[in-house]
């Protein structure tokens, strides 16, 4: 089959088999291996991207249900070298260690704060609550969505604690 | 505060996990596992396989020179099937349903998923040994190549003081059999590894792994090589937590790579594991089962000690009998205890090897030790936190193993800190809203435990321990700028960041100014493994080491002065077979925590509302790092205890998707982590530095299983507790 998309605003396309799912596509045809993949079967969350506005699992997507569609992935969140917020949220505020599902994290962080640019804690939990994270504890990346989701309102982000104790 | 050096990459999707690197010219290799707990391989025919379009190779047990591996010590074919007949162990005899069969190299995966589909193999079954029981009782030995009669093939003892008289004294006596459970890593990224023949002719293997020359020299073994010839590199690693540190995929792609060449075909090799074959085909934390007596005279001193441990080790023995040593340790507690009979057993079955997971047994062996505590504090009517101080290691008391601590047990800081911060910050009851349960008030009942535990640092037992480092200065008058080369694994906890840190402080210049090469065995030397909680006390120690030779030679004139330095820490020793005396440990590390929790007594469910951990990390080379490893083993321990529930029947694990495995997820947590980092030096860790990434794991179920009794009066002694488990709890001793 043959699709037309746009990914991180490039066009992209071609035949593909019917059975490809997005997530391999994305990571193997446009070599774009930021997006990853931790389970294949909806429950991770590594695979993350977001499609047409909206954070989806891109291991839950048939390629050819993407034809049309406009997709960022994490390579595409960065403009002119300068981070997004919410990429500088999960460095500046250690919302990561081994990193693995960062990326998916970030994005589902990213869907969530273009719905709402001002989430209460409960907020970005429920945004995130579908991505796994085996390392972090999540407590961190809390806080580097909150970050982000300042900086973005045009706010400076509330102090880290070490910053408030040292 | 320095941020993360691998942040950059990560946030930016830039970092290369193992699975990321995508060549055109790949072959994909899928590994078979042969899918039998317990068979004796009759026939093998991978002809069918060989006529599959796209098919390119297979490799079998006879591809590998000599067919075996192990960490400790080797009891494991690396393929099943018949091989070249150099090893103590049968090769044709599969223990574990992941014992693997032979790999498919192919031109994509689809030709390697169909060419394995299409291997005939006729299995002659052997009884099942699927559980500790069955596999004491059998006369059926799984290793027979041991000498032994029976597959409890490893056996601890201790015996201090006069155990009768210690029981003669007791006024209280606490019994209890625990169960404790399997743990699965699941690490975010499944296992993938990529090999190929180097620019140097050296096979070459990829992968995400803790410990780069251990890996190296495994593969050496198997294929019978120098261990130069084989080169191990660590990409971005994706999580490890003890799953990683023995062998997967490493053996067979080299293998692979090796059989390729020699027929002149040089691409490069792909493998990758799906979730499903990550939880199935890798080791897991032991579950066992633990008898245990604990006797105490009236005023709270402890004077007796019994247990009798056994953990499965599955089909073979990975690292059990060293997870075994921990237990052995941890099981009466990190207390003055002068008499103490126990006996430990690893015994081998056809269920998952039991391996490394943070913790290493302490997480086992605390539960047991604590729970039992707590029993004694309620029984004696005193304080928990009295009658831990009245008991507890201080600096020239005699271990369990008849042996002074290592210099620095600041159990009693710790405890301090944890039961201070509770009393002063908190009142049990103050809680913030509970969303998750429902609102029905009466149905929630509170309560608050306590527990503590200690945990080594570094190798145990006399196992070789060593760390290698080196660094370049690079200058005219002053050091301008400096390379730190170090085979140290970042697996997430940021060791990258400390250790170049540490160099930086050690040189005395910028951080900035420190270049480092890491995690290759082509450019750097044994650092020992990212496990144990000691790799920022080994590493630093390591580079001290190598700053100080440098030095030297840039002090006689030398331009860029290198110093290489390999630290090795006081050595440790096997325990006495009979007594158990011994020194197993040059350091350890000391934790706290105490668990505010909300129970529901209609469904089961239990929330977490607070923990408190009180660690004593010696010294802080980087807070952030540091706490971010103790709200990450809370969260893990939190899995443990309470939400993670390996399924294994007929010794095969019903379970292996993260669907029906559950790791918790944010809506699980405990709601707030409190952190509190002591600063007691170590006296022998660079800096005062302690190892500190394991113990926040070690007594949270304990505290967990406190905190339950408190709130419903009802002791558990099975672990996870998931709200069936609870509610029959409930159920069989209603309130
Ligand atoms: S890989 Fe898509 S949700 Fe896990
Ligand atoms: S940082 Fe490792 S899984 Fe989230």
């Amino acid at each position: 089959m043959k699709i037309a998309l746009t990914v991180n605003g490039r066009k992209v396309g071609g035949e593909l088999e019917p059975r490809t799912l997005l997530v391999h596509y994305i990571r193997e045809n446009l070599n774009l291996t930021g997006t990853h993949i931790g389970c294949e079967t909806s429950y991770c969350g590594a695979c993350t991207v977001i499609m047409d506005g909206r954070p989806v699992k891109s291991c839950t997507v048939l390629a050819v249900g993407a034809d049309g569609a406009d997709i960022m992935t994490i390579e595409g969140l960065a403009r002119d070298g300068q981070l997004h917020p919410v990429q500088e949220g999960f460095w500046e505020r250690h919302g990561l260690q081994c990193g693995y599902c960062t990326p998916g994290m970030i994005m589902a962080a990213v869907g969530l704060l273009e719905q709402n640019n001002n989430p209460s804690e409960d907020e970005i939990r429920h945004g995130i609550e579908g991505n796994l994270c085996r390392c972090t504890g999540y407590h961190n990346i809390v806080k580097a969505i909150e970050y982000a989701s300042a900086k973005m309102r045009g706010e400076q982000p509330a102090p880290a604690e070490w910053e408030v104790t040292a | 505060m320095t941020t993360r050096l691998d942040g950059p990459e990560k946030v930016t999707g830039a970092a290369l996990f193992p699975a990321d690197v995508v060549r055109p010219d790949f072959l994909h290799a899928q590994i078979v596992f042969t899918d039998q707990p317990h068979a004796r391989l009759v026939d093998l025919d991978v002809e069918p396989a060989r006529a599959v379009p796209g098919v390119v190779e297979i490799l079998t047990a006879a591809d590998i020179p000599v067919n075996e591996y192990g960490l400790v010590f080797r009891d494991q074919p690396v393929l099943i099937g018949p091989g070249n007949e150099l090893t103590a162990v049968a090769e044709n005899i599969s223990r574990w349903e992941a014992d693997q069969l032979c790999v498919v190299i192919a031109e994509n995966i689809e030709a390697a998923r169909a060419g394995a589909a299409a291997i005939k193999v006729e299995w002659e079954e052997l009884p099942i040994l699927g559980d500790i029981d069955t596999s004491l009782q059998s006369t059926v030995m799984l290793h027979p190549e041991n000498g032994l009669d029976t597959n409890a093939y490893h056996h601890l003892r201790i015996r201090k003081g006069d155990i009768d008289a210690g029981w003669s004294e007791a006024d209280v006596v606490i019994e209890g059999t625990y169960e404790v459970p399997y743990q699965e890593h699941a690490f975010l990224q499944p296992e993938a590894a990529i090999s190929y023949i180097d620019e140097e002719g050296r096979v070459t293997v990829e992968i995400a792994g803790q410990w780069t020359v251990e890996d190296q020299e495994q593969i050496a073994h198997a294929l019978d090589l120098p261990t130069e010839a084989v080169r191990v590199k660590y990409p971005a690693i994706g999580g490890a937590f003890g799953g990683r540190e023995d062998m997967s995929m490493q053996i067979v792609l080299a293998a692979a790579a090796r059989k390729l060449a020699a027929r002149g075909i040089r691409r490069p090799i792909r493998c990758q594991w799906s979730r499903e074959e990550s939880i199935v085909g890798h080791h897991k934390r032991h579950r066992g089962r633990i008898k245990a007596r604990l006797g105490a005279r009236r005023d709270g001193k402890i004077v007796a000690v019994e247990a009798d441990c056994y953990l499965d080790a599955g089909g073979y023995n990975y690292t059990s009998n060293k997870v075994l040593g921990n237990l052995h340790l941890c099981v009466g507690g990190p207390y003055e205890i002068p008499n103490a009979r126990i006996d430990s057993y690893a015994v081998y079955t056809n269920a998952v090897p039991g391996g490394a997971f943070r913790g290493f047994g302490a997480p086992q062996g605390a539960m047991v030790a604590e729970t039992q505590m707590n029993k004694l504090a309620l029984a004696l009517d005193m304080d928990p936190i009295e009658l831990r101080l009245l008991n507890s290691l201080r600096d020239g008391s005699m271990g369990i193993t008849q042996a002074e601590m290592p210099l620095g047990v600041s159990l009693p800081f710790v405890i301090d800190a944890a039961a201070n911060a509770a009393s002063e910050e908190f009142q049990v009851g103050e809680l913030r809203p509970v969303a998750t349960l429902p609102s029905e008030e009466s149905a929630i009942r509170r309560g608050r435990g306590f527990a503590c535990g200690y945990k080594n640092v570094g190798f145990s037992f006399g196992f070789p321990e060593r760390c290698e480092a080196a660094v370049e200065l690079f200058g005219d008058d002053e050091v301008e700028r400096a390379i730190l080369y170090h085979g140290a694994a970042e697996v997430g906890q940021g060791s990258h960041t400390a250790l170049r840190q540490m160099a930086a402080m050690a040189i005395g210049i910028d951080y900035e100014r420190v270049e480092t090469v890491y995690s290759d065995t082509a450019t750097s030397g044994d650092s020992g493994s990212a496990s144990a909680s000691r790799l920022t006390w080994m590493s630093g120690n390591s580079i001290l080491g190598a700053v100080e030779e440098a030095t030297k030679k840039w002090n006689d004139g030398e331009r860029p002065a290198r110093g290489e330095f390999r630290f090795v820490p006081p050595p440790t020793q096997t325990l006495d077979p009979v007594t158990g005396a011994g020194q197993p440990n040059f350091a350890y590390g000391y934790v706290a925590e105490v668990v505010d929790l909300s129970v529901d007594i209609e469904t089961g469910h239990i929330r977490v509302d607070r923990v408190i951990c009180a660690n004593d990390v010696g010294r802080v080379i980087n807070r952030t790092l540091v706490e971010g490893q103790v709200e990450g083993a809370i969260v893990q321990a939190h899995g443990y205890a309470i939400t993670e529930d390996l399924q294994v029947k007929d010794a095969r694990i019903t379970n292996p998707r993260l669907s029906a495995y559950l790791i918790p997820g944010i809506d699980d947590i405990p709601a707030e982590i409190r952190t509190i980092l002591l600063e007691h030096p170590d006296p022998r860790g660079p800096w005062g530095v302690r190892g500190m990434a394991e113990m926040p794991l070690v007594p949270y179920a304990a505290a967990v299983v406190a905190a339950l009794h408190d709130a419903t009066g009802v002791w558990f002694h099975q672990l996870p507790l998931t709200p069936s488990r609870v509610l029959a709890g409930l159920t069989a001793n209603p309130l």
